[in-house]
């Protein structure tokens, strides 16, 4: 009985520790796109949420897909409806970790994020090169990544086939406050 | 306490802790949910096939909206090319707001222009949050440009006039499936005899069906609860086949309203649908949307790291 109240506290210092240590981006944005000689298209959502585990440098990333926004209002009705068919797959999520994670870093540096993404029902494995900054005690996420269209199942009309690239480039950037629960 | 006892808790607060860090995207889920969301695209076009359909179009948005129906004489031989009579609405719509538009259109048979508002009050909520119907309300007005040919009525605008208004209620009951009922009200300002009444009350009921990521079949039919008296009329009714390909969005449809402005094809149809001369039309619309207000004009590719 003894020996188990130091691990009581133990372990509910640790819950306490890491609800402290998870931080959050509400804000976060993401930007994405496809260069054609027919058409260039670019959206760009900044709604979407991320979370760190500073504890262990795990990330999660939540997209809503129509907080898109397009340049033309007309192209954010047919990637939601027609192509990425948000009505069935609302989000795309990234679920991962960051490689040598060292929360005492202050100095910008970049660090490899592996991780799962999940589009359009489609799961990839992905290594994400990303900038680590730490400005006013405030974490910045930024970097970049391309995602293959093909991969994930998102049907194009042969008529389009021309105005949507075959390989979208994704921008983001995050910014993370402390996380209360 | 005991020590199972301690230990059960023990156990507790660890499976709790474990679970806890385990599930960033729960915590996202949780955080997503706080915002309010909305159905998107209930019906892609402003029409569902000759009458107006919830949507609006967004900001910045001017749509060029042609629409043609074609139609044969009942003889037996004639020699016109492709079909014997056509009709063609020629319109520009404007969407001021996301919420608000307006159109202005003149139609060649009848000679009617026409002009109109809508004006989106709800739009449907998601997953059952929010507003379970979108509602959009809608004000017509048309002008009668031909002759008079009845020397009894006095030609003055107001008698050139007709209106309709609308109330348009839709629900997207799944991914594939809408249904819109609307509630209309008309007033005629031509009378053609003293037993007809002026003004009319009408219910319509439109529905469309997705038959692929890029097409849809719809089919709508409007009631008229007092239809004019001195001449036979008959409910509107169309099924076709809407298709969009990125800024030209096609609709297809057979039909027997010949009018393209409500207070005309909703009141004045003069035949009944079926498969005989004149009483079918086929009718081709096209819209092509361009946008006027481009969003993100700042927004650049960062360069790769």
């Amino acid at each position: 009985m003894n020996k188990l109240i130091p691990i009581l506290f133990l372990v509910s210092f640790c819950v306490h520790a890491q609800n402290t240590e998870k931080i959050i981006a509400r804000q976060g944005n993401v930007a994405f796109f496809s260069y054609t000689s027919v058409e260039n298209i670019k959206a760009q959502n900044n709604q979407v949420l991320s979370i760190i585990d500073l504890s262990n440098g795990e990330i999660a990333v939540n997209i809503l897909m129509n907080a898109f926004v397009f340049e033309k209002a007309l192209m954010r009705e047919h990637f939601n409806e027609s192509y990425i068919e948000s009505d069935i797959y609302p989000k795309a999520t990234f679920e991962g970790t960051i490689s040598d994670f060292d929360s005492s870093q202050s100095e910008p540096h970049t660090r490899i994020v592996k991780g799962t993404f999940t589009m359009h029902g489609v799961t990839k494995t992905l290594d994400i090169k990303t900038k680590i900054e730490k400005i006013d005690g405030k974490y910045i996420l930024t970097g970049t990544f391309e995602a293959v269209v093909k991969d994930y199942d998102i049907k194009i009309p042969p008529l389009l086939a021309g105005n949507i690239a075959k390989t979208i480039s994704v921008d983001f950037r995050f910014e993370y406050d402390p996380y209360d629960s | 306490m005991t020590v199972k006892g301690a230990f059960c808790i023990g156990m507790l607060v660890l499976t709790g802790s474990f679970g806890f860090s385990q599930n960033l995207l729960e915590i996202l889920d949780e955080e997503q949910d706080k915002v309010p969301q909305f159905t998107e695209a209930t019906f892609k076009t402003t029409r569902i096939t000759f009458g107006h359909s919830i949507e609006t179009r967004k900001k910045g948005v001017l749509e060029l909206f042609v629409s043609n129906r074609f139609w044969n004489t009942p003889e037996e031989r004639t020699q016109s090319f492709l079909s014997d009579r056509m009709s063609t609405r020629i319109a520009l719509e404007y969407g001021f707001t996301d919420r608000f538009s307006m159109g202005f259109g003149g139609t060649t048979w009848d000679g009617l222009f026409d002009g109109y508002a809508k004006y989106k009050l709800v739009q449907q909520g998601l997953e059952g949050k929010g507003s379970p119907v979108s509602i959009t309300l809608f004000q017509n007005a048309t002008y009668f440009s031909e002759g008079i040919a009845n020397d009894a009525i006095a030609d003055d605008f107001g008698n050139r006039m007709s209106y309709a208004s609308q109330l348009l209620i839709a629900r997207k009951f799944s991914r594939k499936f809408s249904l819109q009922v609307t509630p209309t009200f008309i007033h005629r300002g031509l009378e053609f005899s003293e037993e007809d009444p002026q003004n009319h009350f009408a219910v319509g009921i439109g529905g469309r069906y997705k038959i692929g990521n890029h097409m849809s079949f719809v089919s709508e039919y409007y009631a008229v609860a007092n239809p004019i008296e001195s001449f036979n009329t008959y409910s509107p009714f169309a099924v076709g086949v809407n298709w969009e390909i990125g800024d030209l969005m096609m609709q297809f449809q057979l039909t027997n309203a010949l009018g393209m402005a409500e207070p005309a094809f909703i009141a004045q149809t003069r035949n009944n649908f079926n498969f005989r001369n004149p009483n079918l039309n086929f009718g081709f619309n096209v819209a092509y949307i361009m946008h006027f207000k481009r969003k993100l004009k700042g927004l650049k590719q960062e360069k790769k790291p």
